[in-house]
């Protein structure tokens, strides 16, 4: 395309007279593989009178485009053809039909669930969203099926090929292009203007620093200790969920509390959450503390961080009878007569105890934070 | 010598007096009511080889019974769950053993001996708050019993029973009572209010219709997961040969 349309430059022209050694010997080559078009082409008069399709061949050859092999899958005029044209027609229509019920649906389907739990018979409701999604996605569906339909049984099947040369683009070619570009970054005035280059290099360079900023600030100022400690303080009541501080004669035998600090939010402050478990008589017994725990339970009473110290799931599968508490994420299992020593399952530390006492209205307190920090592993942690 | 003699005497006959009337006199003395005692023939016949003559317990074969309340009775022989068919990881759910007249009578016969938790006094079991319970549902109960009652796998082969077929009473005494390895959940820890509230919360569930399409047995996002991954992409590979290919 490019050798032809060269040819018809006028002498003086800036790039074709630029290297006339080279442009020669890298002009010829193309020419090998191209579509046999030579001189100026057809003429005003000729084009008009040329068909469509016999101008879709002179465009195809212009750039090396020859059809192999063009047939339409069903014979024109024939039945399948009529099948076809009624199978791709059904589909449309089908779209038409289905957004028309997706409409009367949207607008008539009784909607409301039942909530009263007093309701008889099936309810209906519970068909709005799935009859939804039902019409919804059929129209789209039918439309797929339509288009594919269309396009597998009425349209033509070409196979058309395209020469194109091969190995590297001739030089001439390569010299040009390279030669366009860097006029068009010439055009930019990025080399003449200095002011305007640094500014876009500091700019660029300050939205660099933007991303890094959030991943390397987090490594520049240590955390405190907040991976440490929790808010529970000594002295601090036990609270239920509804804020109403524990008493021991709340819970019986057996029994599982998740017990909160009295701060803001307390039943929201997800690392403070503990377990309250009143044990049986007999695991009471033979209730084994931690090393350097042993004032932490208060009678039957003993409570633990509801934080897996493998993951950080909130463990309260709580089994009363074998003293076991599971964790529901990667099923470890804690011991809780053991001191809630980690006895099945990747957790390997035990769960953090929280001291118990009760004070002088004989509501249970904390004595203390938990004495190490709860949940699972972090880099400063110690053990 | 002859002091001595007599005493000896004395003692023997003293001893093989109380033998002769001690069965006698335990059967007397036991002030159980008429239902009680028919509750007491039953249990001698169903629930003594394990639970023990005196309600005591036997070891490795059964817990004391002794202060458990009518309302454990209630949720064990109620729900089938006792007597045991055999020993497993934990009793199942199972067609009952004895009627609702019997049941009471074991009832009344454990009730009178220790005391315990009773079942709740009349009234609607379901009259709580919906979304107060539903917060008490998943603090408490959703960790093993699943977000939607579906129940859940614990350790060594015992599970959570799934609340599907839960009655209100049935959930009622076995916060109550915490059967085997559920934690005891007594009126000071749950407020009946707050009782009722959860069990309002479980069976409205229960009843609600899934309004997203099939539930998938609301077990959540494997199953869910599952489908999507078989169904869905056989749906698709099917879809793209037939693309694909020539007609």
């Amino acid at each position: 395309m490019s050798t032809p349309a060269s040819e018809e430059f006028p002498a003086g022209d800036a790039r074709s007279g630029a290297h006339p050694g080279e442009a020669q010997p890298g002009g010829a080559q193309p020419m090998a593989g191209s579509p046999p078009v030579a001189g100026p082409g057809p003429s005003h008069a000729e084009l008009a009178a040329m068909s469509r399709e016999e101008l879709v061949t002179l465009g195809g050859e212009m750039d090396g485009v020859r059809v192999v092999y063009a047939e339409p899958p069903v014979p024109p005029g024939s039945r399948l053809e009529k099948r076809a044209v009624r199978q791709v027609a059904a589909s449309f229509l089908g779209v038409t039909l289905s957004v028309v019920a997706f409409v009367v649906l949207f607008v008539a389907w009784p909607w409301q669930l039942d909530y009263s739990g007093q309701g008889e018979g099936f309810d209906y409701a519970a068909l709005y969203t799935p009859l939804l999604g039902l019409t919804l996605g059929s129209a789209l569906t039918f439309l797929g099926v339509g288009v594919v339909l269309w396009a597998k049984k009425l349209m033509t099947y070409e196979v058309v090929v395209q020469d194109r040369h091969e190995g590297a683009s001739p030089q001439i070619e390569r010299q040009t292009t390279a030669a366009t570009m860097l006029s068009g970054l010439n055009d930019t005035g990025i080399g003449r203007h200095t002011l305007v280059r640094r500014t876009l290099l500091l700019a660029s360079a300050a939205l660099g620093l933007l991303a890094v900023v959030p991943l390397v600030g987090g490594l520049i100022k240590k955390p405190g200790d907040q991976l440490f400690r929790t808010p529970w303080e000594p002295g601090m009541r036990l609270l239920g969920l509804d804020g109403v501080p524990v008493r021991p004669l709340d819970m019986r035998p057996g029994s599982l509390q998740t017990v909160f600090p009295p701060v803001e939010a307390g039943n929201r402050s997800a690392d403070a959450v503990t377990m309250l478990i009143r044990l049986l008589p007999d695991q009471a017994q033979r209730y084994r503390p931690r090393e350097g725990q042993e004032g932490y339970r208060w009678n039957d009473f003993v409570a633990f961080s509801k934080i897996c110290t493998h993951a950080g799931c909130p463990v309260s599968l709580y089994e009363q009878e074998t003293g076991l508490i599971l964790c529901p994420c990667h099923q470890s299992q804690f011991d809780v007569t053991d001191g809630a020593k980690s006895i099945f399952g990747p957790a390997t530390r035990s769960l953090p105890q929280l001291p118990l006492d009760v004070d002088n209205d004989g509501y249970f307190v904390a004595t203390s934070d938990f004495t190490e920090p709860i949940g699972p592993a972090f880099w400063e942690r110690s053990s | 010598m002859s002091s001595g003699l007599a005493l000896l005497l004395a003692l023997i006959a003293v001893g093989g007096l109380y033998s002769a009337t001690a069965p006698e006199s335990t059967a007397q003395d036991s002030g159980l009511s008429v239902e009680a005692m028919a509750g007491q023939e039953i249990y001698e016949n169903g629930c003594i080889t394990c639970h023990g003559r005196n309600l005591q317990g036997v070891e490795d074969q059964g817990p004391s019974l002794i202060g458990v309340g009518e309302a454990a009775v209630y949720f064990q022989v109620g729900t089938g769950r006792m007597p045991l068919a055999q020993n497993e990881a934990q009793a199942q759910r199972k067609t009952p053993a004895y009627d609702d007249a019997e049941v009471n009578q074991l009832m009344a016969y454990i009730q009178a001996n220790g005391g315990g938790p009773t079942l709740p006094d009349e009234g609607d079991l379901r009259e709580g708050e919906l979304a107060e319970g539903g917060e008490l549902f998943r603090l408490n109960c959703a960790s093993c019993h699943n977000f939607a009652g579906r129940g859940g796998a614990l350790s060594g082969g015992k599970n959570a029973p799934a609340l599907t077929e839960s009655t209100d009473l049935d959930i009622y005494t076995a916060m109550l009572s915490g059967p085997q390895n559920m934690p005891v959940f007594g009126d000071n820890q749950l407020t009946p209010e707050q009782k009722r509230s959860i069990i309002n919360y479980v069976q409205t569930l229960k009843e609600t219709a899934d309004p997203g399409g099939a539930g998938i047995g609301r077990a959540g996002p494997v199953p869910e997961g599952l489908v999507i991954w078989v169904v869905g992409i056989t749906v698709c590979l099917v879809v793209c040969v037939w693309v694909g290919s020539r007609a």
